[in-house]
């Protein structure tokens, strides 16, 4: 028999992290289309939303989107094709058309197509009727909507600079300038470097009389280094992640400055030790933080999860519905709220696509769940009567369903340690920056998680890089253990791309900021033992 | 309606006509998916999304640029290839463009679109639906699935002439039933079926309320290692694990498990796996069924991967193959993948068992370190203990950490194949055939109370 410890000595080799996905250019044209306040888009949802309810509709509604994206990556210098990075989808292309949602007979039907005309937009009225019908010969219960308001409204996401507005050749200029810089080190094989934009309009017409035209950007970033010494390769990287800002997002987070720094490192990580096993204290960066947030609190308090609508996929959650007011998810310090009007947020946005205004509120309060993300569908499952605005689909093309909203730690109070403070408070720990590997059970309870790059703390000093690094978190334990949090000038946010859920399954993209966080006795090391 | 070759060739060589680079290729993607999904016993969302697009790709000399658009009238059509065109010539040169793919190709031909799938509509659907969730209510457990449904075309064409047409169509039946106290789960499921009558919902179902209702109250047992049986759904997914490294370029150039000693080198040839593990690509495969166009319009040929243990072949992409002066695979690994199976069943593998533990499904893989495709990811869905031949207990789930580097060379049975798709969820063509299979000697690390 091969055990794995031994074959992983005989390979004499480390780990290769992921490099950066690579990307193709978009067409750089001229402004966004459609028109923004075409008055078509209106008489065409009126005449929808007429159809349905002739049909015996008792709920319809009609979304236009058109999507457009332009990705740039450049490796060792050198532009390269396909794939992208920050979103998980699109590509490079413009996407446009529109879906129709129905209720009928107390269910829902669904259908979409890309053919924007009057006669099609009728048909396929008809189409998402007779799928609700064919469906209800099965049902064992209604669909029940929380009320709402009618809006009758525009918005748009604030940006400075169109990423539209730059030119190619200054987008592809500056990913060459940084991979250069990356591969002044001898020991870097690969530079990579990749900006990706999309471009959303969105119409949304419901049967309760709302009216709702919005206008996202997304901008998302990323650079990483793959150095060789001795033989062993490692990967290091730079992901400030995805924000709903515009061109100002690229420079604000000055990738050039970082090259040097993160070829340096790469270097220095192809040279670290293995970390080892055993219980130790954890500093978590908030570039890391945002991925144990995401897996381990902001997933398992989706309500649609916890009811078990994803039983199938996507998985249930620990949490009960019993245990909004009770249970005790961790200490004291930790403080997390569901934010969709965040400004910069992923996930922020002016309404849902239930047609419910975005809204911020609290899920966990000095350490207590006291609530849950919901959207219309849902709501009555926790005898809430209204929503909290989780519903998104991520294309024209998808139904609509709950989807996680930024989900914010909280910083500690003003005077609350910072990184330096921490870190002389930490015997014998590991601080972590980035991510990694990570993986977490069907109901969120029991995760390991991997990061990008790891240092040794000793004695109330950081000493040096290390490898070989996971950590186990059974959820409940794990923010049981959380000592400190950050002061609020240490808060960073960090937007995620490609969270997946549903089938056929869709791609989210959540916001989970949070300033540096340390917690205690972790057990690490265990996936390499 | 699905899009018809001749639509389809009216389409392409319209762009390609319209197109006044040096040269053009068109993609064509296109056509319904549909899907039912329920939980709780109900249906939670019944759809059917239409959709086309076509991907234009143009050359000036070796400037290229690609749009997509969805929209196919003159308008559209005009504005996306003015705009590519554009943007190719402000492009600095792609040294890795290669030239045109030349016709003719000789593409395999059958028939990946039966009636009985393509006409597989949403009362159709509700009706399976209808039948599981009444066996679910008989047995008191809870129905949670998903049936997806394809009937798709994809399509190539390029100003030298070469046209490509692949229409499909199939579907899956996936199933998790859970106990109404929560202490149960089980998964049951078939994929990538092109003829819908090999759907056995009702078959099914009761294999996942067996697993749900014999996985109550589950006891904890220690980690460590263990004899694992794979289910063909586990199985499958962990044979994905391997498919990125049969990559020539990443191993050559010392990013991957195939790279070998030097920088440059790889392990072409040698015995890295079991002599039990043969991988193929079999091209033309009666149950899959899957496209015969490979990598930019070549003709996909049936590849050997692994033989015996031994690795067979590396995947050459064409830019590749040319700098390192091979022939190019064409066929990716992922296509028509069959991997050789055997005789045993699964309740013959647990009685040949003194230790160990069945496994119905894998969740949430995740790489760990690549280049020893060391891995960690989750039991979920029905696990159970056996001992001396006879399983005697659920058991609460496991994570894991273990490579299929390690683990097919401790391959000690295998069962016949099953179509099964290899990945983590059932969206995309990924269907493979692959058996059950008993390993040894499988790390399991840690404990997960969750159901």
């Amino acid at each position: 028999m091969h055990s794995r410890r031994e074959f992983a000595k005989t390979l004499g080799l480390g780990t290769i992290a992921l490099g950066l996905g690579p990307s193709v250019f978009a067409r750089q044209t001229a402004a966004p289309f459609p028109a923004i306040k075409d008055p078509k888009y209106r008489t065409w949802s009126e005449d929808a939303l007429r159809e349905a309810g002739r049909l015996g509709c008792t709920y319809t509604d009609i979304r236009f989107t058109l999507n457009r994206s332009n990705g740039v990556a450049v490796r060792n210098g050198e532009i390269q094709s396909g794939g992208n990075i920050g979103f998980g989808q699109f590509g490079d292309e413009d996407t446009y058309g529109f879906g129709v949602r129905v209720i009928h007979s107390g269910v829902w039907g669904f259908a979409s197509s890309p053919i924007v005309t009057p006669a099609e937009i009728r048909r396929i009225v008809g189409v998402a009727t007779e799928v609700a019908k064919a469906s209800a010969t099965s049902k064992k219960f209604d669909v029940r909507l929380a009320p709402v308001k009618a809006y009758d409204t525009f918005w748009q996401t604030p940006i400075k600079v169109d990423p539209w507005s730059i030119p190619l050749e200054d987008k592809v200029a500056l990913l060459v300038d940084v991979t250069r810089t990356m591969q002044k080190s001898p020991d870097v094989m690969f530079g990579n470097a990749a900006i990706n934009f999309n471009y959303e309009w969105k119409f949304l017409a419901t049967s309760e009389g709302s009216f709702i035209e919005q206008v996202f950007y997304y901008t998302a970033a990323a650079m990483s280094a793959t150095a060789r010494k001795d033989g062993v390769v490692k990967s290091r990287t730079f992901n400030p992640g995805t924000e709903t800002r515009g061109w100002e997002f690229v420079t604000d987070n000055d990738l050039k400055g970082n090259a040097e720094r993160v070829a340096a490192e790469a270097v220095e990580f192809a040279m670290a030790k293995p970390v080892g096993q055993g219980l130790k204290d954890l500093i978590l960066m908030p570039t890391h933080s945002a991925l144990t947030i995401h897996e381990i609190i902001a997933h398992p308090t989706e309500l649609d999860r916890i009811v078990g609508y994803e039983a199938n996929y996507a998985g249930t959650s620990f949490v009960k519905l019993s245990d909004v007011g009770k249970l005790k998810y961790g200490s004291k310090h930790l403080n997390i709220t569901a934010d969709r009007t965040h400004p910069g947020g992923a996930s922020t946005v002016g309404y849902d696509d239930d047609g419910v205004e975005a809204q911020k509120w609290p899920i966990i309060r000095d350490g207590i769940l006291v609530g849950l993300q919901t959207n219309r569908e849902t709501a009555h499952y926790v005898g809430e009567t209204s929503s909290r605005g989780c519903t998104f689909a991520n294309h024209w093309r998808n139904y609509p369903f709950l989807r996680m909203p930024n989900i914010q730690m909280e910083p500690g109070p003003k005077g609350s340690p910072t990184l330096d403070q921490m870190i002389a408070d930490v015997p014998d720990g590991v601080l972590v920056d980035g991510q990694g590997s990570f993986s977490i059970d069907q109901q969120r309870y029991n995760g390991q998680f991997g990061g990008d790059c790891f240092w040794e703390i000793k004695n109330g000093k950081k000493t040096r890089m290390v490898t070989d690094f996971t950590y186990n978190a059974i959820s409940t334990d794990f923010w049981a253990s959380l000592d400190a949090v950050g002061p609020p000038e240490t808060w960073q946010h960090n937007g995620m791309g490609g969270d997946a859920k549903g089938q056929p399954v869709q791609s989210n993209r959540p916001s989970h900021g949070s300033s540096p966080i340390l917690l205690r006795k972790i057990m690490v090391g265990t996936a390499f033992a | 309606m699905a899009y018809s070759r001749d639509e389809i060739k009216q389409i392409t060589d319209k762009v390609l006509n319209m197109c006044k680079a040096d040269a053009a290729e068109v993609r064509f993607s296109g056509g319904e998916r549909s899907a039912t999904r329920f939980a709780n016993s109900s249906i939670t969302a019944n759809l059917i999304e239409h959709d086309q697009e076509v991907s234009i790709t143009v050359r000036f000399g070796q400037k290229t640029a690609s749009a997509t658009t969805h929209q196919f009238d003159d308008e559209s059509l005009t504005r996306t290839i003015d705009a590519v065109q554009a943007l190719a010539r402000r492009k600095p040169d792609n040294p890795e463009l290669m030239p045109l793919v030349e016709p003719p190709q000789a593409y395999m031909e059958f028939d990946a679109a039966l009636p009985s799938a393509v006409n597989f509509g949403p009362a159709e659907r509700a009706r399976m639906v209808k039948a599981s969730t009444d066996i679910c209510e008989k047995r008191g457990v809870l129905g949670a699935g998903y049936i997806p449904k394809f009937d798709w075309v994809e399509a190539s064409a390029n100003s030298g002439g070469l046209f490509t047409y692949f229409h499909y169509a199939d579907a899956s039946f996936i199933l998790t039933c859970r106990t109404p106290d929560q202490t149960g789960s089980g998964w049951a499921g078939t994929t990538g079926v092109k003829d819908i009558r090999n759907i056995d919902a009702e078959m099914l179902t009761n294999v996942a309320a067996d697993k749900a209702l014999k996985s109550r109250k589950p006891r904890a047992v220690e980690p460590g290692n263990y004899t694992v049986i794979l289910e063909p759904r586990p199985a499958a997914r962990y044979l994905s694990l391997m498919l990125g490294s049969l990559n020539a370029r990443n191993a050559e150039e010392g990013r991957s498990f195939m790279s070998g000693k030097q920088r440059g080198e790889t392990r072409l040839g040698e015995k890295v796996f079991g002599d039990n593990f043969t991988l193929r690509s079999e091209i033309g495969n009666q149950v899959l069924r899957q496209s015969p166009v490979g990598q930019d319009g070549l003709a996909a040929r049936s590849v050997t991967w692994i033989e015996k243990g031994v690795v067979k072949n590396l995947f050459y992409d064409r830019y590749w193959a040319q700098r390192q002066k091979k022939e190019p695979t064409g066929t990716t690994p992922n296509m028509s993948l069959v991997m050789d199976g055997g005789t045993a069943s699964v309740d013959e593998m647990i009685k040949s068992t003194k230790r160990g533990l069945l496994v119905s499904f894998f969740w949430y893989i995740r790489p760990v370190d690549n280049m020893t495709l060391l891995n960690t990811g989750m039991t979920r869905d029905g696990l159970f203990l056996i001992e001396n031949g006879e399983i005697v207990a659920p058991v609460q789930n496991f994570r894991w950490n273990e490579s299929p580097a390690v683990s097919f060379n401790n391959i000690s049975a295998l069962g016949p194949q099953v179509p099964m798709h290899t990945g983590e969820a059932y969206d995309n063509p990924g269907t493979a055939l692959v058996p059950a299979m008993k390993l040894e000697d499988f790390t399991m690390t840690s404990i997960s109370p969750a159901v």
